[in-house]
Parts: C-alpha cells; sequence; structure tokens
C-alpha cells in the first residue's frame, strides 16, 4: 500500500461497491446518507443504525486498516491549508467552515461526491448530473482563486 | 444487512485511502488539472457502476428481495445551490464525505475539525427539514 492503487483498479473496485449496494439492497450508495443516519439515530439517542450507519462504520474501518497496513497515515500536514497559515487555530477555522458547506450543501443538493457524483450519474439522474457538473465547477474555480491568493 | 453495508464501506474506505482520495494534495492537483488521476478514476467508476446497475435493473436484490428499479428526479434549484455550497467546501478542504471518515480512520487530526463542520451542517439541515431523507 506504498504506492498509489492504479486508477483503472480503484476505479472499478469503487464501481462495483455501487452495483454490490443495489444487487444485494436495492439501495443507493450515498456517504451524505450515511452521515445522516448516524447523526440522526443518535439525535434520538439510538444506535440502532441501519445499513448506512455501518457503512460509515466501514469507512472509518477501512482508512484505519490502510493505515496499519501501511505503517502511516500516508501523508503529512494537510495541503495548503499547512503550507499556507502559520496559525493552527486558522487552519481548524476554515475546516468547520467548509465542514458546514460540505455537510449543509451535500444535503440540499440530495448528494455528495458519492451520492449523486458516482451512484446518481451511473443511474443517470439528470438532477445528479447537474449537481455533480456543478459541483466540479465550483470546486475547480475555487481551487484556482486559492491558487492566485495563496 | 449491516454486515453488507460495513463490508461494502470497509472496501469503499480502503480503495479511498490507497487511490489517495484522503490526502489533500492529490485533490487539489486534479482541481487545479495538474493530475488526470481522479478523473480517470472517478470516470472509471461511473463506467463500471453504469454498466453493472443496468445489468442489474428488473431482476431481485439478493438481501432485501425488491424488484430493482429507480426513479430519475429531475433538476431542481437545490441540486445547484446546494452543489455550489458543496464544491466551495469540497476545495476549501479537499475532501468531500468520504474522505473525511477515511482520514479520521487514518488518523489524521485535522479531520475532526473538517467532520464537526460537517456533522453540524447536516443536524442543522435535518433539523429543517426532517422529512429530507434522499441523502
Amino acid at each position: 500500500m506504498k504506492e498509489q492503487l492504479p486508477w483503472w483498479i480503484g476505479g472499478p473496485v469503487l464501481g462495483l461497491c455501487v452495483v454490490a449496494i443495489r444487487g444485494l439492497l436495492n439501495a443507493r450508495l450515498g456517504v451524505t446518507g450515511a452521515f445522516s443516519e448516524v447523526i440522526d439515530r443518535v439525535g434520538k439517542r439510538s444506535l440502532a443504525f441501519d445499513w448506512r450507519g455501518w457503512f460509515f462504520f466501514g469507512l472509518i474501518a477501512g482508512g484505519l486498516l490502510f493505515a496499519l497496513v501501511r505503517g502511516d497515515a500516508g501523508f503529512e500536514g494537510y495541503g495548503w491549508l499547512t503550507r499556507t497559515f502559520t496559525s493552527d487555530a486558522w487552519i481548524a477555522l476554515v475546516l468547520l467552515l467548509a465542514g458546514v458547506l460540505i455537510g449543509f450543501g451535500a444535503k440540499t443538493a440530495g448528494g455528495c461526491t458519492s451520492g449523486n457524483g458516482l451512484t446518481g450519474t451511473s443511474m443517470m439522474s439528470r438532477a445528479a448530473l447537474a449537481a455533480t457538473a456543478t459541483f466540479f465547477g465550483t470546486a475547480i474555480v475555487v481551487s484556482f482563486v486559492i491558487e492566485a491568493l495563496t | 444487512m449491516r454486515l453488507a453495508g460495513l463490508l461494502v464501506g470497509l472496501v469503499f474506505g480502503v480503495t479511498l485511502s490507497w487511490t489517495g482520495m484522503s490526502d489533500p494534495d492529490v485533490i487539489r492537483g486534479a482541481l487545479l488539472f495538474e493530475e488526470s488521476y481522479l478523473f480517470l478514476f472517478f470516470a472509471s467508476a461511473v463506467i463500471v457502476a453504469s454498466v453493472g446497475v443496468r445489468l442489474l435493473r428488473g431482476r431481485r436484490s439478493l438481501l432485501t428481495r425488491e424488484r430493482i428499479d429507480w426513479r430519475s428526479t429531475p433538476v431542481q434549484r437545490r441540486h445547484i445551490a446546494g452543489s455550489v455550497l458543496f464544491g466551495t467546501g469540497w476545495a476549501l478542504a479537499d475532501a468531500c464525505p468520504g474522505p473525511i471518515a477515511t482520514q479520521l480512520g487514518q488518523g489524521i487530526v485535522w479531520s475532526l475539525f473538517t467532520l464537526a463542520g460537517v456533522v453540524a451542517g447536516i443536524w442543522v439541515f435535518l433539523r429543517r427539514q426532517p422529512s429530507a431523507i434522499d441523502a
């Protein structure tokens, strides 16, 4: 796991995860939905998560397994943020704000990179195609703006 | 069903980490068009998923025994507005919900802040519209 997995292996495996959830459960794979399930249940003081909650724990376990086999996290620092800001408080603030935009935005749009971008587009959902084009376009513009300012 | 969720999540998570999707510099490099990896990775995932779900349509799901089918949602304002917010957050943090979860597993302490923000954002949304369950 020292080298980046080739895209032509990683991509199809990710696609097969969508197929597996559809074939096993007739459900839509989406990470924002998985987050929501955990937040909703915990908010109701319950731990009786459905498959989406367990999918969420699987994701965390997957990251942990990767780091354990590799022996480290895979990267140091945190991208442009730790290169640009000397104050940790600023980095934390930017990440917190970004998180709110990600969570609220994905819920409003009915999905994130997985739910709309991967699952929705593979179902040829018009809403998902529009959402995916919009978030990719926005993210590209914002990245170039950050690059110009830093 | 829970075990299926856990196992597919595990495979999904390992793949996200192993393909570098948890690494903010990999995402940034893609969004600045310096690297083609993410686009090839994403496109190949979509192609495999579309062929796969198309082959399954009309059959019965193995665990829930339902007839596999789905409806397409028409484009609404919320899909665009929400995705502008989401895309901005994604570019600021260079992580989307899946990689935020895998970063947590990889022991990236910074992910706790992004995670706290995502939880707050979803929580506010659910309080306003508790019936919204499509993502």
